[in-house]
Protein backbone atom coordinates (compact mmCIF):
# COMPACT_ATOMS: atom_id res chain seq x y z
CA UNK A 1 0.00 0.00 0.00
CA UNK A 2 1.45 3.54 -0.96
CA UNK A 3 2.17 5.65 2.25
CA UNK A 4 0.13 8.30 1.13
CA UNK A 5 -2.98 6.30 1.57
CA UNK A 6 -2.34 5.40 5.44
CA UNK A 7 -1.87 9.54 6.09
CA UNK A 8 -4.03 10.84 9.22
CA UNK A 9 -5.49 14.67 7.67
CA UNK A 10 -7.76 16.86 8.72
CA UNK A 11 -9.67 19.87 7.74
CA UNK A 12 -6.71 22.21 8.92
CA UNK A 13 -4.28 20.93 6.72
CA UNK A 14 -2.36 18.83 9.22
CA UNK A 15 -1.28 15.47 8.54
CA UNK A 16 0.01 12.92 10.18
CA UNK A 17 2.16 9.81 8.67
CA UNK A 18 1.96 6.68 10.96
CA UNK A 19 4.83 5.10 9.87
CA UNK A 20 7.43 7.64 10.34
CA UNK A 21 5.59 9.21 13.11
CA UNK A 22 6.52 13.06 11.30
CA UNK A 23 3.74 15.44 10.77
CA UNK A 24 3.26 18.35 8.66
CA UNK A 25 1.31 21.09 7.27
CA UNK A 26 0.04 21.94 4.30
CA UNK A 27 -2.35 24.40 2.81
CA UNK A 28 -5.82 23.82 1.07
CA UNK A 29 -4.05 23.50 -1.96
CA UNK A 30 -2.18 21.07 -0.51
CA UNK A 31 -4.90 19.06 1.38
CA UNK A 32 -7.24 19.09 -2.01
CA UNK A 33 -4.17 17.10 -3.99
CA UNK A 34 -3.70 14.52 -0.87
CA UNK A 35 -7.18 13.61 -0.55
CA UNK A 36 -7.93 13.16 -3.99
CA UNK A 37 -4.34 11.15 -4.03
CA UNK A 38 -6.00 9.00 -1.18
CA UNK A 39 -9.12 8.37 -3.27
CA UNK A 40 -6.68 7.10 -6.25
CA UNK A 41 -7.85 10.02 -8.64
CA UNK A 42 -5.80 10.72 -11.77
CA UNK A 43 -3.64 13.35 -12.20
CA UNK A 44 -6.13 15.29 -14.66
CA UNK A 45 -9.27 14.60 -12.52
CA UNK A 46 -6.72 16.59 -10.00
CA UNK A 47 -5.77 19.81 -12.05
CA UNK A 48 -9.81 20.01 -12.69
CA UNK A 49 -10.84 20.01 -9.41
CA UNK A 50 -7.94 22.80 -8.79
CA UNK A 51 -8.62 25.15 -11.54
CA UNK A 52 -12.77 24.65 -9.96
CA UNK A 53 -11.80 25.53 -6.50
CA UNK A 54 -9.02 27.69 -6.94
CA UNK A 55 -8.55 31.13 -9.48
CA UNK A 56 -5.77 29.31 -11.19
CA UNK A 57 -5.81 28.32 -14.78
CA UNK A 58 -5.14 24.80 -16.25
CA UNK A 59 -1.00 25.34 -17.00
CA UNK A 60 -0.62 26.53 -13.59
CA UNK A 61 -2.65 23.97 -11.61
CA UNK A 62 -0.34 21.43 -13.49
CA UNK A 63 2.98 22.80 -12.66
CA UNK A 64 1.99 23.05 -8.84
CA UNK A 65 0.45 19.70 -9.15
CA UNK A 66 3.76 17.65 -10.30
CA UNK A 67 5.95 20.01 -8.31
CA UNK A 68 3.87 19.30 -5.14
CA UNK A 69 4.02 15.56 -6.30
CA UNK A 70 7.55 15.68 -6.25
CA UNK A 71 7.90 16.85 -2.86
CA UNK A 72 5.55 13.94 -1.95
CA UNK A 73 8.03 11.22 -3.24
CA UNK A 74 10.87 12.98 -1.96
CA UNK A 75 9.48 12.48 1.05
CA UNK A 76 8.90 8.71 0.74
CA UNK A 77 5.10 9.25 0.43
CA UNK A 78 4.45 8.69 -3.00
CA UNK B 1 -8.91 -10.27 46.27
CA UNK B 2 -6.40 -7.53 46.59
CA UNK B 3 -3.13 -8.24 44.88
CA UNK B 4 -0.10 -6.90 46.44
CA UNK B 5 2.63 -5.99 44.00
CA UNK B 6 5.93 -5.07 44.37
CA UNK B 7 6.82 -2.70 42.00
CA UNK B 8 10.70 -0.91 41.89
CA UNK B 9 12.36 1.81 39.75
CA UNK B 10 9.97 4.67 41.74
CA UNK B 11 12.80 7.39 41.42
CA UNK B 12 11.11 9.92 38.88
CA UNK B 13 13.12 12.79 38.92
CA UNK B 14 15.39 13.98 36.05
CA UNK B 15 16.36 10.04 34.74
CA UNK B 16 13.23 8.96 35.29
CA UNK B 17 13.05 5.16 36.35
CA UNK B 18 9.88 2.97 35.09
CA UNK B 19 8.30 2.26 37.75
CA UNK B 20 5.56 5.06 38.94
CA UNK B 21 4.40 4.07 35.32
CA UNK B 22 4.29 0.87 35.72
CA UNK B 23 2.27 1.24 39.18
CA UNK B 24 -0.17 3.61 37.64
CA UNK B 25 -0.89 1.09 35.12
CA UNK B 26 -1.50 -1.32 37.60
CA UNK B 27 -3.89 0.89 39.31
CA UNK B 28 -5.95 1.21 36.44
CA UNK B 29 -6.87 -2.34 35.78
CA UNK B 30 -9.32 -2.09 38.56
CA UNK B 31 -10.38 -5.65 38.51
CA UNK B 32 -6.39 -6.49 40.06
CA UNK B 33 -7.22 -4.34 42.68
CA UNK B 34 -3.48 -3.90 43.12
CA UNK B 35 -1.79 -2.82 46.30
CA UNK B 36 1.31 -0.95 45.07
CA UNK B 37 3.83 -1.86 47.09
CA UNK B 38 7.20 0.63 46.46
CA UNK B 39 10.60 -1.28 46.57
CA UNK B 40 12.86 2.00 46.80
CA UNK B 41 16.56 2.36 47.13
CA UNK B 42 16.86 5.39 48.54
CA UNK B 43 14.39 7.72 50.96
CA UNK B 44 14.21 10.36 48.39
CA UNK B 45 13.16 8.12 45.44
CA UNK B 46 9.72 10.38 44.67
CA UNK B 47 7.19 7.65 44.13
CA UNK B 48 7.32 6.78 48.07
CA UNK B 49 5.80 9.59 48.43
CA UNK B 50 3.27 9.59 45.48
CA UNK B 51 0.79 7.71 47.93
CA UNK B 52 -2.45 8.26 45.15
CA UNK B 53 -0.23 5.37 43.00
CA UNK B 54 2.39 3.70 45.73
CA UNK B 55 0.45 2.47 48.68
CA UNK B 56 3.02 1.46 50.75
CA UNK B 57 6.81 1.70 50.61
CA UNK B 58 9.67 -0.19 51.56
CA UNK B 59 13.93 0.95 51.24
CA UNK B 60 15.63 -2.43 49.85
CA UNK B 61 19.38 -3.03 50.22
CA UNK B 62 21.00 -3.16 46.65
CA UNK B 63 21.06 -6.10 44.68
CA UNK B 64 24.58 -5.97 45.23
CA UNK B 65 24.84 -6.32 48.50
CA UNK B 66 24.27 -9.98 47.98
CA UNK B 67 21.20 -12.42 47.70
CA UNK B 68 20.82 -12.63 51.32
CA UNK B 69 19.63 -9.25 52.27
CA UNK B 70 18.00 -9.04 49.03
CA UNK B 71 15.43 -11.73 49.34
CA UNK B 72 15.07 -11.58 52.89
CA UNK B 73 13.83 -8.03 52.73
CA UNK B 74 11.32 -9.22 49.98
CA UNK B 75 10.08 -12.09 52.54
CA UNK B 76 10.08 -9.34 55.64
CA UNK B 77 7.88 -6.92 52.87
CA UNK B 78 5.48 -10.27 52.45
CA UNK B 79 5.31 -10.53 55.89
CA UNK B 80 5.04 -7.26 57.74
CA UNK B 81 2.60 -6.16 54.76
CA UNK B 82 1.59 -8.56 51.88
CA UNK B 83 4.09 -9.31 48.57
CA UNK B 84 2.09 -11.37 45.89
CA UNK B 85 4.35 -10.03 42.98
CA UNK B 86 7.79 -8.95 41.75
CA UNK B 87 8.27 -6.00 39.01
CA UNK B 88 11.67 -5.42 39.01
CA UNK B 89 12.32 -2.13 36.50
CA UNK B 90 15.82 -1.79 37.13
CA UNK B 91 18.76 -3.46 35.28
CA UNK B 92 20.53 -4.47 38.17
CA UNK B 93 17.88 -6.41 40.05
CA UNK B 94 17.24 -8.90 37.46
CA UNK B 95 19.85 -11.04 37.44
CA UNK B 96 19.64 -11.96 41.23
CA UNK B 97 15.62 -12.25 40.35
CA UNK B 98 15.83 -14.18 37.42
CA UNK B 99 18.00 -16.51 39.17
CA UNK B 100 16.24 -16.98 42.50
CA UNK B 101 12.45 -16.39 40.71
CA UNK B 102 11.91 -20.25 41.68
CA UNK B 103 13.05 -19.73 45.03
CA UNK B 104 10.89 -16.68 45.56
CA UNK B 105 7.65 -18.64 43.92
CA UNK B 106 8.01 -21.18 46.55
CA UNK B 107 7.64 -18.45 48.96
CA UNK B 108 4.26 -17.07 47.39
CA UNK B 109 5.88 -13.93 45.69
CA UNK B 110 5.29 -14.46 41.72
CA UNK B 111 7.53 -12.94 39.00
CA UNK B 112 7.60 -12.89 35.38
CA UNK B 113 11.01 -12.61 34.17
CA UNK B 114 12.62 -14.12 31.23
CA UNK B 115 15.13 -17.33 31.24
CA UNK B 116 18.56 -16.91 32.02
CA UNK B 117 19.25 -18.03 28.77
CA UNK B 118 16.88 -15.08 27.06
CA UNK B 119 18.25 -12.13 29.53
CA UNK B 120 21.85 -12.92 27.80
CA UNK B 121 20.39 -11.66 24.71
CA UNK B 122 20.23 -8.31 25.28
CA UNK B 123 24.18 -8.14 25.52
CA UNK B 124 24.91 -5.78 22.71
CA UNK B 125 27.52 -8.57 21.51
CA UNK B 126 24.24 -10.76 20.67
CA UNK B 127 22.11 -7.65 18.53
CA UNK B 128 23.23 -9.21 15.66
CA UNK B 129 21.96 -12.55 16.19
CA UNK B 130 18.37 -11.77 17.86
CA UNK B 131 18.12 -8.71 14.65
CA UNK B 132 18.42 -11.63 12.21
CA UNK B 133 16.11 -13.84 14.17
CA UNK B 134 13.08 -11.31 13.87
CA UNK B 135 13.80 -9.73 10.81
CA UNK B 136 15.65 -6.74 11.96
CA UNK B 137 18.93 -5.99 10.63
CA UNK B 138 21.98 -4.69 12.62
CA UNK B 139 24.68 -2.42 11.90
CA UNK B 140 27.80 -3.65 11.59
CA UNK B 141 29.87 -4.24 14.62
CA UNK B 142 33.02 -5.78 16.05
CA UNK B 143 33.58 -6.92 19.17
CA UNK B 144 37.66 -5.19 20.46
CA UNK B 145 39.43 -6.02 23.33
CA UNK B 146 43.17 -4.30 22.57
CA UNK B 147 44.17 -1.76 20.62
CA UNK B 148 45.58 -3.35 17.60
CA UNK B 149 41.75 -4.82 17.19
CA UNK B 150 40.61 -1.45 17.87
CA UNK B 151 42.55 0.17 14.71
CA UNK B 152 41.75 -2.72 12.64
CA UNK B 153 37.88 -2.28 13.18
CA UNK B 154 37.91 1.45 12.81
CA UNK B 155 39.30 0.92 9.04
CA UNK B 156 36.93 -2.21 8.28
CA UNK B 157 33.72 -0.28 9.81
CA UNK B 158 34.54 3.67 8.54
CA UNK B 159 34.12 6.85 10.51
CA UNK B 160 32.43 8.32 12.11
CA UNK B 161 31.40 4.54 14.43
CA UNK B 162 29.88 3.96 17.90
CA UNK B 163 32.40 3.13 20.63
CA UNK B 164 29.89 1.03 23.15
CA UNK B 165 30.64 -1.12 26.30
CA UNK B 166 28.82 -4.56 26.16
CA UNK B 167 25.80 -3.30 28.66
CA UNK B 168 26.50 0.70 29.26
CA UNK B 169 27.51 3.71 27.41
CA UNK B 170 27.80 4.76 24.42
CA UNK B 171 29.69 7.81 22.14
CA UNK B 172 30.00 8.45 19.22
CA UNK B 173 34.01 8.60 17.58
CA UNK B 174 34.67 10.92 14.24
CA UNK B 175 37.91 9.97 14.21
CA UNK B 176 40.46 7.75 15.69
CA UNK B 177 42.29 9.39 18.48
CA UNK B 178 38.40 10.11 19.57
CA UNK B 179 37.64 6.74 19.28
CA UNK B 180 40.96 5.41 21.07
CA UNK B 181 39.75 8.06 24.12
CA UNK B 182 36.43 6.63 23.71
CA UNK B 183 38.04 2.93 24.23
CA UNK B 184 39.96 4.06 27.14
CA UNK B 185 37.12 5.17 29.04
CA UNK B 186 34.94 2.72 28.56
CA UNK B 187 37.25 -0.35 29.35
CA UNK B 188 38.31 2.31 32.86
CA UNK B 189 34.69 2.33 33.99
CA UNK B 190 32.94 -0.94 32.76
CA UNK B 191 35.88 -3.20 31.32
CA UNK B 192 36.49 -5.53 28.30
CA UNK B 193 35.06 -6.25 25.98
CA UNK B 194 33.86 -3.07 23.83
CA UNK B 195 31.97 -2.84 20.73
CA UNK B 196 32.68 -0.51 18.06
CA UNK B 197 29.44 -0.21 15.64
CA UNK B 198 28.70 1.22 12.29
CA UNK B 199 26.28 4.60 12.44
CA UNK B 200 22.99 4.27 11.23
CA UNK B 201 20.65 6.46 10.16
CA UNK B 202 16.73 6.70 10.43
CA UNK B 203 14.25 7.79 13.02
CA UNK B 204 14.37 6.60 16.56
CA UNK B 205 11.39 4.47 17.39
CA UNK B 206 11.32 2.18 19.92
CA UNK B 207 9.00 -0.84 20.96
CA UNK B 208 7.08 -1.62 24.13
CA UNK B 209 5.98 -5.21 24.99
CA UNK B 210 5.71 -8.32 26.63
CA UNK B 211 5.70 -12.48 25.97
CA UNK B 212 3.95 -14.92 28.31
CA UNK B 213 7.20 -17.13 27.78
CA UNK B 214 4.87 -19.28 25.64
CA UNK B 215 5.09 -17.42 22.21
CA UNK B 216 2.19 -14.84 22.64
CA UNK B 217 1.99 -11.54 23.07
CA UNK B 218 0.85 -9.45 25.83
CA UNK B 219 0.73 -6.28 24.04
CA UNK B 220 2.95 -4.15 21.87
CA UNK B 221 3.11 -0.53 21.07
CA UNK B 222 5.99 1.46 18.80
CA UNK B 223 6.94 4.84 19.75
CA UNK B 224 8.55 7.49 18.11
CA UNK B 225 10.68 9.69 20.27
CA UNK B 226 10.28 13.29 19.30
CA UNK B 227 11.74 15.38 21.86
CA UNK B 228 14.11 14.07 24.31
CA UNK B 229 16.18 15.31 27.04
CA UNK B 230 19.68 15.92 27.90
CA UNK B 231 19.57 12.47 29.27
CA UNK B 232 18.36 11.12 26.43
CA UNK B 233 14.94 10.76 28.20
CA UNK B 234 11.83 10.74 25.98
CA UNK B 235 9.73 13.94 27.19
CA UNK B 236 7.54 13.88 24.16
CA UNK B 237 6.28 11.55 21.52
CA UNK B 238 4.03 10.10 19.40
CA UNK B 239 2.37 6.49 18.79
CA UNK B 240 4.13 5.08 15.35
CA UNK B 241 2.52 1.65 13.17
CA UNK B 242 5.48 0.49 11.27
CA UNK B 243 4.90 -2.48 10.65
CA UNK B 244 7.96 -4.02 9.97
CA UNK B 245 9.08 -2.57 13.95
CA UNK B 246 5.95 -4.43 15.00
CA UNK B 247 5.87 -7.47 13.14
CA UNK B 248 9.69 -8.06 14.17
CA UNK B 249 8.39 -7.33 18.04
CA UNK B 250 5.38 -10.00 17.78
CA UNK B 251 8.58 -11.96 16.03
CA UNK B 252 11.03 -11.44 18.86
CA UNK B 253 7.98 -12.82 21.31
CA UNK B 254 7.05 -15.97 19.19
CA UNK B 255 10.55 -16.92 17.84
CA UNK B 256 12.96 -16.30 21.08
CA UNK B 257 9.71 -17.31 23.37
CA UNK B 258 10.46 -14.35 25.22
CA UNK B 259 9.12 -14.43 28.95
CA UNK B 260 8.25 -10.54 30.30
CA UNK B 261 8.14 -6.95 29.31
CA UNK B 262 11.11 -5.76 27.15
CA UNK B 263 11.82 -2.96 24.77
CA UNK B 264 13.57 -2.50 21.51
CA UNK B 265 15.43 0.46 20.86
CA UNK B 266 15.31 0.62 16.63
CA UNK B 267 16.69 3.33 14.35
CA UNK B 268 14.31 2.98 11.27
CA UNK B 269 15.43 3.65 7.93
CA UNK B 270 12.25 4.34 6.12
CA UNK B 271 13.39 4.92 2.72
CA UNK B 272 15.29 1.34 2.55
CA UNK B 273 12.89 -0.03 4.57
CA UNK B 274 15.24 -1.19 7.33
CA UNK B 275 14.55 -1.31 11.00
CA UNK B 276 17.82 -1.87 12.61
CA UNK B 277 17.79 -2.73 16.16
CA UNK B 278 20.34 -1.07 18.80
CA UNK B 279 18.84 -2.47 21.85
CA UNK B 280 16.93 -4.55 24.39
CA UNK B 281 15.75 -3.71 27.35
CA UNK B 282 14.88 -6.56 29.14
CA UNK B 283 12.23 -4.81 31.18
CA UNK B 284 9.67 -1.70 30.69
CA UNK B 285 10.80 1.74 29.62
CA UNK B 286 10.37 4.39 31.67
CA UNK B 287 7.70 5.59 29.27
CA UNK B 288 5.44 2.06 29.25
CA UNK B 289 2.80 4.15 30.49
CA UNK B 290 2.16 5.44 26.97
CA UNK B 291 0.86 2.03 26.34
CA UNK B 292 -1.66 1.75 28.88
CA UNK B 293 -2.62 5.38 27.85
CA UNK B 294 -3.37 4.21 24.25
CA UNK B 295 -5.30 1.33 25.46
CA UNK B 296 -2.84 -1.53 25.99
CA UNK B 297 -2.03 -2.10 29.42
CA UNK B 298 0.64 -4.37 28.97
CA UNK B 299 2.19 -4.46 32.89
CA UNK B 300 -1.71 -5.56 33.87
CA UNK B 301 -1.26 -8.10 31.35
CA UNK B 302 1.84 -9.64 32.69
CA UNK B 303 0.46 -9.90 36.35
CA UNK B 304 -3.09 -11.19 34.61
CA UNK B 305 -1.08 -14.13 32.54
CA UNK B 306 0.69 -14.96 36.22
CA UNK B 307 -2.63 -15.43 38.48
CA UNK B 308 -4.08 -17.12 35.80
CA UNK B 309 -6.76 -14.34 35.19
CA UNK B 310 -7.97 -14.02 31.18
CA UNK B 311 -5.90 -11.78 29.67
CA UNK B 312 -7.60 -8.29 27.59
CA UNK B 313 -6.82 -8.53 24.09
CA UNK B 314 -5.19 -5.63 22.17
CA UNK B 315 -5.61 -6.14 18.81
CA UNK B 316 -4.89 -2.04 17.87
CA UNK B 317 -4.26 1.59 19.27
CA UNK B 318 -4.28 4.41 17.50
CA UNK B 319 -1.18 6.00 15.82
CA UNK B 320 -0.59 9.72 16.02
CA UNK B 321 -1.15 9.20 20.46
CA UNK B 322 0.97 12.06 21.60
CA UNK B 323 2.78 11.46 24.91
CA UNK B 324 3.60 14.53 26.98
CA UNK B 325 6.29 13.98 30.45
CA UNK B 326 6.02 16.83 32.71
CA UNK B 327 7.37 17.64 36.11
CA UNK B 328 5.38 18.63 39.01
CA UNK B 329 5.88 18.75 42.69
CA UNK B 330 4.35 17.84 45.97
CA UNK B 331 4.71 18.86 49.51
CA UNK B 332 4.28 17.16 52.50
CA UNK B 333 5.47 16.51 56.36
CA UNK B 334 9.24 15.68 57.11
CA UNK B 335 8.33 12.86 59.38
CA UNK B 336 7.34 10.99 55.81
CA UNK B 337 10.75 11.38 55.01
CA UNK B 338 12.41 9.92 58.48
CA UNK B 339 10.29 6.98 58.69
CA UNK B 340 11.61 6.20 55.51
CA UNK B 341 15.14 6.82 56.51
CA UNK B 342 15.10 5.72 60.25
CA UNK B 343 12.90 2.48 59.67
CA UNK B 344 12.97 1.63 56.45
CA UNK B 345 9.60 2.12 55.03
CA UNK B 346 6.69 4.36 55.18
Amino acid sequence: MQRIAQLAINEEGFVFDPVQGESFTVNQTGLLIIKALKEGKSQEEIIRELVNRFEVDEDKARIDLVDFIEKLRSLNLL
Amino acid sequence: MELFIGVSGINAFDNPGPGVGVAKSLKEDKELKAKIVGLAYDAMEPGAYMDWVVDKAFILPYPSSGYEAFINRLYYVKETFGLDFVFPNLDAELPLLIKYQEELGRAGIKTFLPTAEQFKLRGKDRLEEVAAKIGFDSPRSLVITSYDELYKAVEKLGLPLMVKGVFYKAYKANTLPEAVSHYNKIVAEWGYPVILQQVVYGDEMNVVGAGDGEGNSLGVVGIKKLWITELGKIWTGVTVKNEKMLQGAEKFISELGWKGPFELECIVDTKENKVYLIEINPRFPAWSYFSTGVGVNIAANIVRKAFGMPIREFKDYEAGKLYVRFTDDLITDMERFQKLLVRGES
